[in-house]
């Protein structure tokens, strides 16, 4: 390889190094007159001389400019020169200070950047002096007007596009042309706009020029960057809207504007913001696409790095942070639509589609939702309107700053588009429980996110589209997808119980938004109720799919210490959310609320908390149990657990006497009510004011005398359980006491009242008086009873009935002196402590504006129309064929098979119409039930023993029609408590399969069991009802099925036995509501109205029913929608004739009578 | 005898201050192991209090008036 020689021989290599800028300080001399101002500045050829004239007049200019500056002279000095250096004439080519231009001119041509860069150094700090002072304004405009001038103007772009290394040259040219642009109010502001080719030139270019070193830009010596920002902001403020767009649509300007931001010295960075937000921002004459074009998603992005800008000395007290002016700018920038960035959207329906397409009303009614061609298309990915925000907001880190998730909230209260397209797109985080500040973070962030408000209408418009939104899209609004199932549970499930308190409040919030979401389904004014309808019932589904199962909160619940009482109210708030919003879900649960609530009221009845709002906080707890309570129907009030002394009811009483003062008790003093009405402690009349006398004598008397209400809680659970155990002894007791005080006392007793529990107290007296030790609870009822008798006067109970029974009281209290016996029953007691909401005249007005609901409808009985009654009566068909079952099931795993619903689907074909289909199913059944006998399933015996036995069952009547849909739905409800060995019913199940090898046709399984025997566990009646309820309805299909229900049997035809169990009087408003779904499905089978009608007199028991229902007007009017519909059904003739003309008198079919 | 009445900004924040008061003290043992985490600097200490005071959102103006503006207890306890 040869050696390298250099090119030439006159060292011109030398000349390809980079040769070393020597900077030599200029030479000066200080000013004292306008002559030798005129001869410093007088043009030379030497760069030498022209440098020390320049210098010399900065420094003057410095001098000038400096606040200090008290020399008289100088002004004077500078103005002679200024009318020296000025035209003669002043039109537009004139050029002022020309010596000045043309030293720039020389300097230009030769080359020389001290010169190039003095020039426009002394012109800013001119110009700067010069718009400081009225006078000397003509001066100044006369210099900009020249520096517009051609030759000026190929100066101006040269010095700005000099070499990046030459900033001396560019950043005092910026600071001129800043000079220039404000001048005067921005007077030259549009033709140097004009003028932009020369102006603006390598602007983006100079914004890249930055500060370069580890410590903060001296704010003395600006960088180009800071120079050219300050430029820019200038001309932004000075320029017209027209300009402006144009200078914003410059993408190289825009973009070199934030680059670097983050680096930016503090007060650069407060300037440039607040630059924007006052010139760009919120300036209404510029269009939104000229903001848009500013604020792109890179521009926020970069603005948000400022969420940790690092320079920012430690400010001045009240002047916000750069993070601060920087959340504010974004918030205002993201969420005021007039900033350009944020558009209108349709809230829960995506951009392209359209939420009121026309769908064939067939098509709906056949597919559902599926009609619907973009139901199911939103699921993994959702297109957005607001495309900027959408791409900005994965920058942010909402889990790590408290403003980022501010502003993403923000953004998503304003554009809730963005909620579902958001988490589909930052999948990466996930909402797996750990105990740091980062989960804390991301659980605040989803806590807020879930807690925002569903859009008007789910489309921010003022009605409701016609179809509904994309379920996908309604759920991840409601549990965001980190929110899944998995993750949920396992926080609740985690030892730490922060964690588990998070995920609870989370899953309060969501089921609160599904709540107003199914509302919003539901809403009256839906065109396309089925549609609307299903959407809703999808929507549940999904829901049920992500949160955890009740069984997992009711574990969470039972795991929280006993004194955390913020954490209990919340779990138990959960829960009775879950039983009013998902009831279906939770009733499957089986979940005995009584321990809990026992354990509740044993905390505040032993009065453990200290602070009064820890007790107000646990009675919230103890509501929440209650209600929980009046869900479920196995609760038992009378019935002391061994941990206890009283029952739940005398302690709710107990609770509420002993209140600390002040704690409101409405809630709990209803229910004590409503349980003291239905179990007859008190007449179920609506005149009757229920227990307030009870309670009242109880606080009265524990004002007066503390310990002797301590004294009675035994003997008062002992009336009330007695009470409540045989309430027809003590109305009967007490008719006889009435009748015997109508002997003595003559008439007026045909309608004294009193309460039943009076006379439990008046039969329990005699016992507590023959006990020694009981001495002291004797006196306590000594003062007890009279209290309590006089304000049953009160309140409205017959008095003289009162007095006969305290008579017969009075006799075995301690009352040797028979001063009680002389006192009789005290008059004029006043209720003081119980502000009760039932008062006399509240029901009395409930009934009567009840009766006035009924007399409004026309003549005619309130009765839902056929669509609402439909709705909410129609159940679907628990069998239907579904063919494709024959081949689905064999790929499937025998867990998939028996827990996904494919044995049932097989089950069902049994019912087919088609001898094909059924001997097929029936060889299916048979394989299925080998391939289960030889798996691992748990349960494998049982299901195999239930399969073969159905088909044993079927064998022979396979080919003569469908087997009976009673057998095949008790099938495939049985199959269910099979998979369940908790289940109530599944010791009922396995004797029931080892009875024999086949069933009677004809026959209900299991009906017997269920209505006639004990449940094996405690409270599990009504829920082993609901089983048979769901079973029979599911079994009761068709003309055949019918002729079951109504064949007469030993213990009474089946439709029978359900109407009687209706009529229990403790069986809630789901189950009785199951019986009406029952009837409801009998009107649909041809013949069943006409059968309902004359052989169980279907009609006078609905109208008997709907006479019962005194406060719930809804549930009359479902029975008042039935009758009609049994009537509109039903044979008619054949009715009119039975009745003898008594039925369908009217077009309701209401009888006569 | 009514309780006294507390104007609503008042009883929000006597509510939020119990409900701090109340979360601190069931949750003392979690805080202070976030506290020693890595993760916990700059921002989490006010992400951490905001983040358990969220839960007032749960209560209704009604509720919380209802829990602290329950009084003392009268003299006669048993």
């Amino acid at each position: 390889m040869g050696k390298r020689f250099s090119r030439g021989p006159d060292g011109a290599a030398a000349s390809r190094k980079r040769q070393k800028v020597v900077h030599e300080a200029p030479t000066s001399e200080e000013i004292h007159a306008s002559r030798q101002l005129q001869q410093l500045l007088a043009f030379s050829q030497d760069p030498v001389r022209a440098r020390h004239g320049l210098q010399s007049f900065k420094l003057f200019l410095d001098e000038l400019l400096s606040p200090a500056s008290n020399d008289a002279d100088r002004p004077r000095i500078l103005r002679d020169y200024l009318q020296f250096a000025r035209p003669a004439d002043d039109d537009e080519n004139a050029v002022y200070l020309p010596d000045l231009m043309q030293a720039w001119s020389y300097a230009g041509q030769t080359n020389n950047d001290n010169v190039m860069s003095a020039v426009p150094v002394v012109l800013a700090l001119l110009l700067k002096l010069l718009s400081q002072s009225l006078d000397t304004v003509p001066y100044g405009l006369g210099i900009c007007r020249t520096l517009l001038q051609k030759r000026q103007q190929e100066l101006i772009a040269r010095n700005l596009s000099a070499d990046k290394g030459k900033a001396f040259i560019i950043s005092p040219t910026l600071r001129m042309l800043k000079e220039a642009v404000s001048f005067d109010g921005g007077a030259i502001a549009r033709p140097m706009f004009r003028a932009r080719a020369s102006m603006l030139k390598s602007l983006a270019r100079n914004m890249g020029i930055v500060h370069i070193g580890d410590e903060a830009e001296d704010t003395k010596r600006p960088s180009a960057r800071t120079n050219a920002i300050l430029f820019f902001l200038s001309a932004l403020k000075f320029l017209h809207p027209e300009a402006k767009k144009e200078l914003l649509s410059q993408r190289d300007i825009v973009s070199a504007l934030t680059r670097d931001v983050k680096q930016d010295p503090p007060y650069l960075v407060r300037e440039l913001l607040e630059g924007l937000r006052s010139h760009v921002l919120l300036d209404d004459k510029l269009q939104r696409e000229a903001k848009a074009s500013l604020l792109n998603a890179s521009t926020l992005t970069r603005l948000s790095a400022l969420y940790q800008y690092r320079l920012d000395t430690a400010a001045a007290e009240g002047v916000p942070s750069i993070a601060d002016v920087a959340h504010e700018f974004l918030l205002t920038a993201c969420t005021n639509p007039a900033c350009g960035v944020l558009r209108q959207d349709s809230g829960f329906y995506p951009r392209e589609i359209d939420p009121n397409a026309a769908v064939p009303t067939t098509e709906l009614e056949e597919l559902g939702l599926e009609a619907i061609t973009w139901t199911n298309k939103f699921k993994t990915e959702v297109p957005v309107r607001n495309y900027t925000l959408s791409n900005f907001l994965p920058n942010l880190r909402p889990w790590s700053s408290l403003k980022q998730s501010e502003l993403i909230t923000s953004i998503f209260k304003v554009a809730p588009e963005l909620v579902a397209s958001y988490f589909l797109t930052n999948k990466s985080f996930t909402f797996e429980p750990k105990l740091s500040a980062t989960w804390i973070g991301y659980a605040a962030f989803l806590f807020n996110t879930v807690t925002l408000p569903i859009p008007d209408y789910f489309c921010r418009a003022t009605a409701f589209p016609e179809l509904p939104p994309p379920t996908s899209i309604v759920i991840d609004n409601i549990l965001p997808l980190p929110l899944n199932q998995k993750a949920l549970s396992r926080s609740l499930a985690n030892k730490s119980n922060m964690i588990s308190f998070f995920a609870t409040r989370i899953l309060v919030v969501a089921i609160e938004k599904l709540d107003a979401a199914i509302k919003m389904h539901q809403d009256p004014s839906h065109s396309n109720r089925t549609a609307w309808a299903e959407a809703a019932r999808r929507l549940v589904d999904e829901f049920c799919q992500r949160s955890p199962g009740i069984k997992e909160m009711i574990n969470s619940y039972r795991s929280i210490p006993g004194g955390d009482v913020l954490h209990r109210e919340a779990a138990s708030r959960l829960l009775r959310l879950c039983y009013e919003v998902l009831p279906q879900v939770a009733l499957m649960a089986k979940f005995d609320v009584s321990p809990f609530l026992e354990t509740s009221l044993g905390r505040l009845s032993k009065q453990e908390l200290d602070d009064p709002r820890d007790f107000a906080l646990s009675l919230k707890e103890l509501e929440n149990l209650l209600a929980i309570a009046g869900y479920s129907p196995g609760m038992r009030w009378f019935a002391a657990l061994e941990a206890l002394s009283l029952s739940p009811f005398t302690l709710l009483l107990k609770v509420c006497v002993d209140a600390p003062h002040g704690v409101a008790l409405e809630t709990i003093r209803e229910v004590l009510n409503f349980v003291a009405v239905e179990q007859q402690l008190v007449p179920a009349d609506n005149k009757h004011p229920g227990l307030i006398a009870l309670l009242e004598a109880l606080q009265s008397l524990r004002q007066s005398h503390p310990d002797s209400v301590t004294q009675l809680w035994p003997f008062l659970d002992n009336c009330l359980t007695r009470c409540s155990n045989t309430p027809v002894k003590y109305v009967e007791k007490l008719q006889e006491t009435i009748q015997e005080a109508a002997e003595t006392a003559g008439q007026g007793f045909s309608t004294a009242v009193a309460s039943p529990v009076a006379m439990a107290m008046l039969e329990q007296l005699p016992f507590v008086a023959a006990k020694e030790r009981e001495q002291a609870t004797l006196k306590a009822l000594g003062r007890f009873l009279p209290k309590f008798l006089g304000f049953s006067a009160t309140a409205g109970e017959s008095r003289p009935l009162l007095s006969l029974i305290f008579s017969k009281m009075v006799i075995h209290l301690a009352d040797s002196k028979g001063k009680l016996a002389k006192a009789g029953v005290p008059e004029g007691l006043e209720i003081k402590h119980s502000p009760w909401p039932l008062t006399p005249e509240a029901p009395a007005r409930k009934a009567k504006a009840s009766s006035a609901a009924r007399q409004e409808g026309g003549n005619s009985e309130p009765g839902m129309d056929a669509e609402t009654l439909t709705n909410t009566l129609h159940m679907p068909d628990g069998l239907e064929a579904d063919n494709s079952a024959l081949v689905k099931w064999s790929s499937k795993t025998v867990d998939e098979l028996v827990d996904e619903g494919y044995l049932t689907s097989l089950i069902a074909l049994l019912v087919s119409e088609h001898a094909s289909i059924r001997k097929e199913a029936l060889v299916n059944i048979l394989k299925a039930a080998a391939k289960i006998k030889q798996s691992e399933y748990e349960e494998k015996e049982q299901v195999w023993l239930l399969l073969s036995e159905l088909a044993e069952t079927a064998r022979d009547k396979v080919n003569d029609g469908p087997l009976p849909s009673t057998i095949a739905s008790f099938a495939c409800h049985a199959l269910h408590v099979l998979r369940d060995p908790l289940s109530s019913l599944y010791s009922k199940v396995n004797n029931f399969l080892t009875r024999g090898p086949f069933w009677t046709l004809d026959r209900l399984p299991l009906v017997d069991e269920v209505l006639l025997e004990e449940p094996v566990v405690g409270d599990a009646y009504y829920a082993q009802v609901n089983w048979l309820l769901e079973y029979l309805m599911d079994g009761l299909r068709t003309q055949h099925d019918l002729e079951l229900f109504h064949k007469k049997r030993a213990r009474g035809p089946v439709f029978e036995r359900i109407l009687a169990l209706a009529a229990n009087p403790y069986m809630r408003l789901p189950l009785r509501t199951q019986v009406l779904r029952l009837l409801y499905r009998a009107t649909g089978i041809e013949g069943g109205s006409t059968t309902l009608t004359t052989r169980f007199g279907i009609v006078n028991w609905l109208e008997a029913r709907q006479a019962g229902c005194t406060d719930d007007s809804e549930e009359a009017a479902v029975y008042g929608g039935l009758r009609r519909r049994v009537w509109e059904t039903c044979d008619q003739d054949r009715v009119r004739v039975w009745s003898k003309g008594a039925l369908g008198d009217g077009t309701d079919g209401t009888s006569k009578n | 005898m009514a309780p006294p009445q507390k104007p609503d900004q008042e009883v929000t924040a006597a509510f939020t201050a119990y409900y701090l008061q109340r979360a601190t003290t069931e949750f003392a043992e979690d805080l202070d192991k976030v506290r020693a985490a890595d993760d916990f600097k700059n921002d989490a200490l006010q992400i951490l209090v905001s983040a358990l005071q969220q839960g007032t959102a749960m209560f209704t103006p009604e509720e919380q008036k209802r829990i602290v503006t329950s009084a003392a207890r009268p003299a006669g306890k048993p």
